[in-house]
């Protein structure tokens, strides 16, 4: 069985960034990922928040931060976690092909998924195309009507961009039923920690983020925490960025 | 079997997929894969009724069998088209 030093979970910003910091401190470093790398912001055509670049789209920056890891002897495999287990004083960590992975220490940089409408409201949608993000599928809905679920700032976002395309755009809350002439229905009803492999690892928040302060220690020893799916207020690239080095520093405190 | 790739040029998650088509064309050439621009051919889109990108259609025969709407690793892509 592989055996490392560090194994990552999430290749999205925080993963990323732990995987650089632990690579350059001499230790070895696995990061899964289940999907692709990059996480949310893939999906986000314009960052304009990200220091150094004015503006530069996720899928560029993603590339960027992808190469620097690679190149600094991090590895990147694609597989879904869905267990993670202490054995022998480390940690066992299991995909859902059944791959299997040995490490010292385990840094939880899941993230999060978008929250899915009610079951009523689906049943409502029918057999109607339910997308979560306006900026992948909105163009396939040019000069037709469509409704954005959710009333937060994202949604807002979402009806703005979807206004720029289709005839109409409804906004409703997540509480009323689909309008019968919405051809579409996105939702933003926002965001939900992906942190269902880390559940009786670590202590989990009940809206099920990894309980964890500024240090990203986890209630389990070995075990850190870093980006969205940490307990925290600000979620941004910067702050993930900010948890994965803190996170990779401690790891490597902790096995050396 | 063939895989029809439904993708456009302004979609993030399509240009993340793409390395992993590309990987799995030439692990598996006998598989014909068919990347289409959903902005350039509208029809097509339209046929297969392709309501989110990047959309995976796996065709068996000509006849659809499988589909999948999003990104995944090629582990994932190799199960979908089912080689």
């Amino acid at each position: 069985m592989e055996k490392y030093d560090v194994v990552i979970v999430g290749a999205g910003m925080a993963g990323l960034t732990a995987a650089i910091y632990v690579a350059r401190a001499g230790k070895s470093v696995l990061v899964l990922e289940g999907k692709v790398e990059g996480g949310q912001i893939i999906n986000t055509v314009d960052i304009e928040n990200w220091p150094g670049d004015m503006r530069v789209s996720g899928v560029d920056l993603i590339r960027k931060i992808k190469s620097q890891v690679e190149e600094l002897g991090a590895k990147i495999d694609y597989v879904n976690v869905v267990k993670i287990t202490p054995k022998d004083g480390g940690f066992e960590i299991f995909g859902d092909m059944d791959e299997k992975f040995e490490a010292s220490s385990v840094i939880l940089a899941m993230g999060t998924n978008p929250r899915k409408m009610s079951d009523e409201q689906t049943k409502s949608a029918g057999k109607r195309p339910i997308s979560y993000c306006a900026t992948c599928d909105g163009a396939l809905y040019k000069d037709k009507t469509v409704v954005v679920v959710g009333h937060g700032n994202s949604a807002k976002h979402e009806v703005k961009y979807l206004e720029g395309i289709c005839k109409k755009v409804y906004n409703i809350h997540h509480d009323e039923p689909i309008p019968e002439d919405a051809e579409a229905v996105f939702v933003a009803i926002g965001r939900i920690p992906a942190t269902k492999c880390a559940e009786g690892l670590v202590e989990i928040d009940p809206s099920g983020y990894i309980m964890a302060d500024e240090t990203c220690h986890t209630s389990r020893e070995g075990v850190f925490v870093a980006g969205d799916c940490r307990v925290k207020d600000l979620r941004q690239l910067v702050t993930a960025a900010s948890d994965g080095s803190v996170a990779a520093t401690e790891a490597v405190k902790y096995i050396a | 079997m063939e895989l029809l790739d439904f993708y456009a040029d302004w979609c993030g998650p399509c240009q993340m997929l793409k390395p992993t088509i590309e990987e799995f064309e030439k692990a598996h050439p006998e598989v014909k894969v068919t990347s289409v621009n959903i902005d350039e051919d509208e029809e097509l889109a339209e046929k297969y009724g392709v309501s989110g990108i990047p959309c995976l259609v796996v065709l068996k025969d000509g006849e659809e069998v499988r589909r999948e709407v999003g990104v995944m690793p090629l582990k994932k892509l190799e199960k979908l088209v089912g080689v």
